[in-house]
């Protein structure tokens, strides 16, 4: 299947690179002890302020990952060698989502523990609806993340223009994902809860629909 | 750059393109291989337009370019495997080991393509053309880097794609090394192709 092995060779290649996975830990942990050491020692409101910090932490650390993702294409002719396999390139971009989706989990698996120490927030109890938000904000991001950088692909100062077209894109997920991990380790305020689900999930299908229609010319388009 | 170039390339024909730097060698590569549309004109295999079956076009030819077009990080076999599964091989893990045996990287296929000599990585790039067995071979420097025993590999390969009725664009700066394999010689002169 087209889409698992993309997938697989993009995490293998993510998993040779220990310099990049070093980079990668260290990057979101410090990001999360700084932030931590911000809003501290004395915290107004523990949870929100460690929902925000740990999504903040995550989706500047993804860019970290889409951009080793790009490099990746790049070393290997800029997707010439994917285009001349004559593979689906709908398929190809859901195994690239797929394999920057597990890199972004594992950077959740970090970030998790380290957030609910620094922040003395959540409970074991609570782990599979923060997983669960975590699952659905990291859908989304992945999604659109994947179409974005192979948009940047052919352009100059691609990394920048990566967070440019990325960032603003993702407000949605970003406050979502941040509102409904804020309600599942504070008390109360749960009410926008279901709506919030709702425009994540909306986000997902959207990033996964408009790379369904936009893929194959951006990967076409080449570099 | 390519103004009025017209190629016709018929089955059992190897032929080589010579041209100076910058005449428009990869350009017209590129765009015989669907990598790139033509502003003007039409690339057609066996009398259809090939952006009508881009895909399946791409998949009955075999290409190299100056770019290795392989994944750093990967050994020699898994980049093949992975290109074989990607284009629905049959068996693409043997023909992948059989092909770089042939090659003469059986002692290297299992370290990582980033460690290799321009010549070895030239010869997985091969190798990689030739996975799924293709009837046409679109190569760019093939002999870039390579030793004896590489330009005599290549050549092979040609041989036999003539023998078999395959055809074959072999683009050289020289026609020293290709010499023996090729049925004819065109030039790419000022955006046209020319007989030698």
């Amino acid at each position: 299947m087209i889409l698992l092995e993309v997938a697989r060779k993009d995490l293998t290649l993510y998993a040779r690179d220990v310099r990049f996975l070093a980079t990668l830990g260290l990057f979101s942990a410090s990001l999360t002890l700084i932030l931590s050491m911000a809003f501290g020692p004395i915290y107004q409101d523990a949870p929100r302020e460690a929902a925000a910090t740990m999504w903040a932490s995550l989706f500047f650390a993804g860019v970290l990952g889409l951009t080793r993702s790009l490099d990746m294409e790049r070393e290997a002719g800029g997707g010439d060698a994917l285009r001349m396999s004559g593979a689906d390139p709908y398929a190809i971009y859901l195994g690239k989502t797929l394999a920057n989706f597990l890199l972004l989990a594992a950077v959740f698996a970090l970030l998790l523990p380290l957030t609910s120490v620094f922040f003395d927030v959540g409970s074991l109890s609570g782990l599979p609806r923060v997983a669960g938000v975590a699952a659905i904000a990291l859908l989304g991001y992945s999604a659109w993340g994947t179409l974005f950088a192979a948009l940047a692909r052919g352009l100059q100062a691609r990394e920048l223009l990566l967070s440019v077209l990325l960032f603003p894109s993702l407000i949605p997920l970003w406050i979502g994902a941040v509102k409904l991990t804020h309600a599942l380790w504070g008390e109360g305020g749960t009410a926008s809860v279901g709506d919030w689900v709702k425009v994540m999930l909306v986000m997902d299908v959207l990033g996964l629909g408009v790379a369904a229609w936009l893929y194959e010319p951006v990967q076409e388009a080449g570099e | 750059m390519l103004s009025g170039a017209s190629l016709a390339l018929e089955p059992g024909e190897v032929i080589l393109l010579a041209g100076p730097n910058g005449s428009g060698k990869t350009t017209f590569a590129r765009i015989l291989s669907t990598l790139l549309p033509p502003d003007d004109g039409e690339v057609t295999l066996d009398d259809e337009p090939v952006s009508e079956h881009r895909a399946l076009t791409r998949r009955r030819i075999g290409f190299t370019t100056h770019v290795p077009l392989l994944y750093r990080g990967l050994t020699p076999v898994e980049n093949l495997v992975f290109f074989a599964r990607l284009a629905e091989v049959r068996d693409g893990g043997l023909r992948a080991i059989d092909l770089l045996t042939r090659f003469g990287l059986k002692d290297a296929m299992h370290r990582p393509v980033a460690n290799f000599s321009r010549g070895m990585l030239q010869r997985v790039v091969l190798c990689r053309a030739l996975l799924n067995d293709p009837p046409i071979l679109i190569l760019d420097e093939p002999y870039a880097g390579l030793d004896e025993d590489g330009v005599a590999a290549v050549n092979t390969v040609l041989r036999e794609a003539r023998a078999a009725g395959r055809s074959a664009l072999v683009i050289a700066h020289g026609k020293e090394r290709a010499q023996s394999v090729v049925t004819r010689t065109v030039h790419l002169r000022d955006g046209r192709i020319e007989a030698a």
